[in-house]
């Protein structure tokens, strides 16, 4: 084996090792306390919040969750609806507009995507004033699609595929693609988005989970109780001034966590296998 | 390249002025026919006043029969809960009730409930609630123009007010620049000091309320010494700065705003001293109000034993019985709880409820409103609530009670608490009510305390003088609310 | 420039549509309404008509001499600059190992998965968490520094300015390592295999592959990080706003976002202040942006852009032959 480790590469192997299990630690630490947390009375938690081992309030906890009208069945499906919506249609528009333009030579292409550069630096706190306002004058609240489509112009994901697809595109597949009489979107949904796997993966996730936690933005929109999403409905239990009932708000957060777990397992095979990025470089 | 570019931005501009010229004229239309709208409601409402002041006739109001849904929009599930009862006691309660909960915390409610009021229509709240903390917003400040006078409701407001004996706080704050009463609140927020009969006996051989009250006040001298010989014993005499904090706030003479420039009132800006004074001495555990520590003190798990807290009833019902460590005497601390006249007297919090002056269910939102906070009957909601018949949790008699704002329901009811050894709360905080005052808020309110408590809070752990936390302070207010300062 | 070929630069066209529609639709009237305001008197809640200020920036005056949007600034750069240069370090570290082609690190998947973890739990999560643990004045942290000895009180490490600050950075470098970790390795494996084998030929070793063939085939994509972390930080506002109430110690951690949003929200609702001072944030980003633009383009995104015009080139040749095949 021409790639054998020395003494050293061994020493360094270790500390590899130990590194990522430090690292691994601080990142389940808080989950595990979470979860933990779910299990315990409000009490326990006030007087010692971070504990490693479970308790015996779950049902307890339950109970209190189900009192407060917190259904946890109709925010998961309205949290799925919002956020698989968003992450399809920014992973899918993103892709298409990158990739118009790397494959394309037009002519407004290089003005456009100054454009995307310039829009991308807008801040968006204050942008999101004149958001609700537009939205309520339209009576568009109470609607998913205000929180769904505007991830389709999500200009720091095209950005990113942009990047993405200048370091790894090769025309030839293209045009051999077109050779063979494919149509530009055949071209594209068949040959380019397979290309494109592991961005695509990572950028779904993001652009799943960001949407999954954001709170504000639907807070302001949704006044529905039907409507509401998994974080809506724990910032309900937080938002309980007088009385905290710690137990079932950390139940409530260990109920928001385990869907996007559950998605990002999911998808995390892309990342970690990689996707032989096979279909062009034979 | 670059040519194109700017054509490209001209365009774009154009396209802006075009756009935005639109959107503009839309919003002065709307904002043209709202204004319109009311206008001609408001003409025969007018009337009917008028008609009503020279013989005796409530003005009639009626619902709009097309309407099917009654919204309500509130911080907690408090209020709405109030109204399923209603609903409960009315079979014949005609609307579907949609029910908008937005918690405080993530400072969502505020600027949502401003959006759902500012575009009206179909969506738009029937009735609406706010905390003490930013009532003045929606009472007097800006966005009291959304709100209908309880008269035009068809609620008999002068006589009911006099008969409910509401507190006089309650409705000043409750009632706009126009001298028109269009909020009411239906819990009183007087308050009390709060202490732990075990530890004044050990201290003081007693725990009659009559002698701890001379301990602990009048006036923060005797506070201080209370404290200190409290400290001898190794207890402290409140938990942190928060708990003084509140009755200050709320029992200094003006606001934070006066003439339209910020105004430090000499008690306020005593916090300091009395903060710098508890903290060096060690009379408490330094805990934050609504911070794990301070919630531990209550069933005495800080650092030392905790005397007492400051606060209204509510503080007694909804968080230091569920946080005492039991749910009945001789668990925890519960039962072992007293209240006296506080060291110098406030109040603190309340919710007041309000009606859209453009909802089309005024005679239905009108009653609904007089039931909670002007019913003085024993099937009204104000009597209920004190005596904690409202609602009655499994395995118990009696349900938490409550001050409420009618001082007739008070006359009337019993606050006796086992939580307090039995003690009957209502002797304690019904006089307490007369010290109440709605004249020292703002909708500022909310802001400047938090900057002037990080302040102080700065001074306390030796930071920054005296002087200079005060200069912060007053910069920061100006920086963050444009608010004129010396 | 001109050629005749069959031209495929229509599609470029197309492929565009619905990013500017759904732009337009959603963003375009919030962004020019916050342009505009900038300039205007619009402030209270129920204002609902407004006009432009006769001196068109003092909104943009009063913003750039206000010392809270100073502080703001400042803080948004130093929590920004120690979350991100740990951050990138340990991302870089992670991905050379991780990506390594001799080094195979068993487990590196389930490590991937749980070094992102961080990133997927919520800030409201988060900051009832790190709240819990450096409570004060008890609290996990206290307890270990009390029973250490480092220090005989419990420490109020949220009422400290440089701790407060501190911890803050620190969330901000917890949650998003494990993102631009795995932005950077999707980078790598969209790196030809080809150079690392030639360079593997060659007898390079690890640590030179990493350098001359790793980071510089990063660049595109290491560019793209620090535009965005740049952008993100200086938007920065759960953490700071959820974890520390607002703005922390004596504005210790008052971000620009923060302040941004207090100017519009915390009680005056001057419209008008918080769209000037987002105005001044976007020229702050552009300009910093564009800096980091030219730099990185000094070497590499140059010869991208030259070698983009050679495949556009080659691409156009190729259509035309396919056009001709296609003739024929």
């Amino acid at each position: 084996m021409r790639n054998k480790l020395n003494a050293s590469g061994y020493a360094l192997n270790t500390v590899i090792y130990a590194v990522c299990i430090i690292l691994a630690l601080l990142s389940i630490l808080p989950f595990w306390v979470m979860i933990m947390n779910a299990t315990r009375g409000t009490f326990e938690i006030q007087q010692h919040a971070l504990s490693l081992l479970p308790s015996t309030h779950l049902a307890d906890n339950i109970a209190v969750l189900k009192g407060k009208s917190f259904n946890a069945m109709t925010g998961f499906l309205n949290s799925m609806i919002i956020s698989s919506g968003t992450a399809v249609c920014a992973v899918y528009f993103s892709s298409l507009t990158a990739y118009g333009l790397v494959a394309y030579d037009w002519r407004l292409r290089q003005p456009f995507f100054t454009f995307i550069m310039a829009i991308l630096m807008i801040p968006a706190q204050v942008v999101t004033i004149g958001f609700y306002q537009f939205m309520y004058r339209i009576h568009m609240t109470n609607n998913f699609l205000p929180l769904i489509l505007p991830a389709i112009a999500g200009p720091a994901m095209v950005f990113f595929m942009r990047q993405y697809l200048l370091a790894t595109l090769q025309l030839d597949v293209v045009n051999s693609a077109r050779i063979d009489g494919a149509g530009e979107f055949y071209t594209f949904n068949r040959i380019i988005l397979p290309i494109m796997k592991p961005a695509i993966a990572t950028q779904a996730i993001f652009a799943f989970v960001g949407s999954w936690n954001s709170l504000f933005t639907p807070m302001v929109l949704l006044n529905d109780k039907s409507k509401y999403t998994m974080p809506i409905m724990v910032s309900q239990l937080r938002g309980d001034i007088y009385k905290k009932e710690y137990g079932s708000i950390y139940l409530g957060l260990t109920l928001t966590v385990l869907p996007i777990f559950v998605v990002y397992f999911l998808l995390s095979k892309y990342i970690i296998a990689g996707v032989a990025l096979g279909s062009i470089k034979e | 390249m670059k040519r194109i570019l700017s054509v490209l931005l001209v365009v774009m501009m154009l396209a802006t002025v075009a756009f935005t010229g639109c959107g503009k004229a839309t919003t002065t239309d709307q904002a043209a026919s709202t204004a319109a709208a009311p206008a001609e409601s408001s003409a025969p409402a007018a009337e009917a006043s008028s008609a009503a002041a020279e013989p005796a006739q409530a003005p009639a109001v009626t619902d709009d029969p097309s309407i099917k849904v009654l919204n309500l929009w509130s911080f907690t599930d408090e209020v709405p809960k109030m109204i399923d009862k209603y609903k409960a006691a009315h079979p014949d309660f005609p609307y579907e009730v949609k029910t908008t909960i937005i918690a405080t915390t993530d400072g969502a409610y505020q600027p949502a409930l401003d959006q759902a009021l500012a575009a009206g229509g179909a969506d738009a709240p029937d009735i609406y609630t706010a905390e003490a903390a930013f009532v003045l917003k929606y009472t007097q400040g800006d966005a009291y123009k959304y709100a209908a006078a309880y008269k035009d409701l068809g609620i008999d407001v002068d006589n009911a007010l006099k008969a409910a004996e509401i507190a006089p706080y309650v409705s000043d704050i409750g009632t706009n620049p126009d001298g028109n009463l269009i909020g009411l609140a239906y819990q009183a927020t007087g308050g009390a000091y709060i202490y732990r009969r075990s530890i004044a006996k050990a201290v003081w051989g007693t725990d009659d309320p009559a002698v701890i009250k001379d301990k602990v006040g009048p006036g923060w001298d005797k506070f201080f010494a209370a404290a200190a010989e409290l400290k001898a014993k190794g207890y402290g005499i409140v938990s942190g700065d928060g708990d003084i904090w509140h009755s200050i706030e709320n029992s200094s003479e003006k606001g934070w705003i006066v003439d339209g420039k910020l105004y430090l009132d000499p008690k306020r800006e005593e916090f300091l001293d009395l903060s710098k004074k508890l903290k060096d001495g060690g009379f408490h555990n330094d805990t934050q109000d609504w911070q794990d520590a301070w919630y531990a003190d209550m069933k005495g798990a800080g650092k030392q034993q905790i005397f007492g807290f400051f606060g209204p009833a509510w503080l007694i019902n909804y968080v230091m019985a569920g946080n005492s460590g039991g749910t009945k005497p001789g668990e925890g601390t519960y039962g072992d709880w007293a209240i006296c006249e506080p060291t110098v007297g406030f109040s603190w919090g309340g919710t007041w409820i309000l009606g859209n002056k453009d909802t089309k269910l005024k005679k239905t939102v009108g009653d609904i409103i007089n039931w909670i906070t002007l019913d003085t009957s024993d099937t009204g909601l104000s009597y209920m609530w004190a005596n904690g018949t409202f609602s009655i949790p499994e395995g118990k008699t009696v349900g938490t009670k409550d001050t409420v704002a009618s001082g007739t329901v008070m006359k009337k009811s019993d606050g006796k608490l086992d939580f307090l050894g039995n003690q009957n709360m209502f002797d304690v905080f019904v006089p307490a009510g007369a010290s109440a005052t709605g004249k020292n808020k703002t909708q500022y309110d909310e802001s400047i305390n938090t900057i002037w408590r990080d302040q102080v809070r700065q001074y306390t752990a030796g930071k920054k003088s005296r002087d200079q936390a005060i200069a912060d302070f007053k910069q920061q207010v100006a920086d963050n609310l444009g608010i004129a300062v010396d | 420039m001109r050629r005749k070929s069959v031209s495929y630069a229509k599609y470029g066209y197309i492929f565009s549509i619905p990013f500017v529609l759904a732009y337009l639709v959603f963003s375009l009237y919030p962004t020019i309404y916050t342009t505009i305001i900038g300039f205007t008197d619009l402030k209270g809640l129920t204002k609902t008509d407004w006009k432009f200020l006769s001196d068109p920036f003092q909104n943009f005056e009063q913003i750039l001499k206000n010392p809270s949007f100073i502080t703001s600034t400042k803080n948004t750069a130093i929590i920004w600059i120690i979350n991100f240069i740990p951050q990138i370090l340990l991302a870089l570290l992670l991905t050379a190992w991780f990506t390594s082609s001799r080094r195979h690190i068993k487990g590196q998947g389930a490590f991937k998965v749980i070094l992102y973890m961080p990133n997927i739990i919520t800030a409201a999560t988060v900051a009832i968490l790190f709240n819990a643990l450096f409570g004060y004045p008890t609290g996990p942290a206290n307890d270990i520094i009390q029973s250490l000895g480092l220090s005989k009180d419990p420490i109020y490490f949220l009422n400290e300015k440089w701790t407060a600050k501190l911890i803050v950075s620190f969330i901000q470098c917890w949650q998003w390592y494990g993102y631009t970790m795995l932005i950077l390795i999707s980078g790598v494996l969209g790196i030809n295999p080809e150079l690392f084998e030639a360079a593997e030929m060659d007898g390079a070793s690890g640590s030179k592959a990493f350098f001359k063939i790793t980071i510089p085939s990063l660049r595109p994509i290491m560019l793209y990080m620090l535009v965005t972390s740049l952008i993100g930080g200086l938007n920065m506002f759960d953490i700071p706003k959820l974890f520390v109430m607002n703005s922390g110690p004596d504005n210790a951690t008052l971000t620009a976002s923060v302040f941004i949003y207090n100017q519009a929200f915390s009680g005056s609702y001057m419209y008008n202040r918080a769209a000037a001072a987002s105005m001044i944030l976007f020229v702050v980003i552009a300009i910093l942006s564009g800096i980091l633009f030219y730099s990185m383009r000094d070497r590499s995104a140059a010869k991208l852009r030259k070698e983009e015009k050679r495949r556009i080139k080659a691409y156009n040749e190729s259509n035309k032959m396919a056009a001709r095949r296609a003739e024929i």
